[in-house]
C-alpha cells in the first residue's frame, strides 16, 4: 500500500525537512514503522513510551481523524493521504 | 534586514475584538493569506482549562492545513487576558509553527497589548530548548 504522508510545522524536521514524503504499510502503525526506518526518530516523535499516538499530534487519514477510527490501527487505503499535525497550543 | 510582520489596523481590531469577547478565556486564531489579502480565523479555544491555555481545534487545523495551505499561515495569535503579551512557557513548548508568526495580545491593562514574535528550537529533537526572538509590527 503506498501513501503521501504530509508532515506541517516541526514534524519535516523528523524526515529532512521535507513536506511530503511516499510511505507504505496496510495500517498508520505500518506506515509509521516504515518511515521510522528511513528517518530514524519520527517513531518517537509522533508516539509516546506506550506506543500510542502522542496528545499533541493529530493524524488524519484522508478526512478520519485518526483517534475516532482504531488509533494505529486505522487502515490506510491505497493512494490515501497521511496527515500528521502538530497541536495549535500554548498557554 | 530586520524582520517585521504587517498586520493591518482592520487585523488587529479584530484581533483584539475578539480577545474581549472571550475574555477571561484565552481566546485564539491564526492570521490567513488569502488573495493577497490578510484576514482572521477566529478558533474555539477548546482547551479544558480555558482561561489559562488554549487548543485550536484538530479539526479546524486539519481543514486550513488542506483547503488553504500551511503556507498561508501567516500568524497564529492567542490572548493572554491577565498577563503580559510574552509567550509563556507553554507558549514555547507548544510552539509547532516555524513558519509562522506568533501574536499575542494582552488585556492587563486598559489599553490592550499587542505583540509578535518567532519562537523556534533547536533542530535536536532531544533538546528542548526554544528560542523566542520578538518581531516588530508594522
Amino acid at each position: 500500500m503506498a501513501v503521501t504522508v504530509r508532515l506541517p510545522g516541526v514534524l519535516r524536521d523528523a524526515v529532512g525537512g521535507k513536506v511530503k514524503i511516499e510511505a507504505s504499510g496496510a495500517t498508520l502503525a505500518d506506515v509509521f514503522a516504515d518511515i521510522d526506518r528511513r528517518h530514524p526518530g519520527f517513531r518517537s516523535r509522533v508516539l509516546d513510551d506506550r506506543g500510542t499516538i502522542r496528545s499533541y499530534v493529530n493524524v488524519y487519514v484522508g478526512d478520519i481523524d485518526a483517534r475516532d477510527s482504531g488509533g494505529l490501527g486505522t487502515a490506510v487505503p491505497d493512494g490515501s493521504e497521511v496527515m500528521v499535525i502538530p497541536a495549535m497550543a500554548g498557554g | 534586514m530586520i524582520e517585521r510582520l504587517a498586520l493591518p489596523t482592520s487585523v488587529r481590531d479584530d484581533i483584539i475584538a475578539h480577545a474581549r469577547a472571550k475574555a477571561p478565556r484565552e481566546a485564539c486564531g491564526m492570521v490567513l493569506a488569502l488573495d493577497d489579502q490578510l484576514v482572521i480565523l477566529c478558533c474555539e479555544n477548546v482547551h479544558p482549562t480555558p482561561v489559562t491555555k488554549f487548543a485550536i481545534d484538530a479539526r479546524v487545523l486539519h481543514q486550513v492545513l488542506t483547503q488553504i495551505g500551511e503556507e498561508n499561515i501567516r500568524a497564529i495569535y492567542h490572548s493572554h487576558p491577565a498577563t503580559q503579551p510574552f509567550p509563556s512557557p507553554w507558549d514555547r513548548d507548544g510552539a509547532q509553527y516555524p513558519d509562522a508568526f506568533y501574536v499575542l495580545v494582552s488585556l492587563r491593562g486598559p489599553v490592550p497589548e499587542m505583540r509578535a514574535f518567532r519562537i523556534g528550537r533547536s533542530i535536536d529533537p532531544d533538546e528542548k530548548r526554544r528560542w523566542v526572538r520578538e518581531v516588530p509590527l508594522a
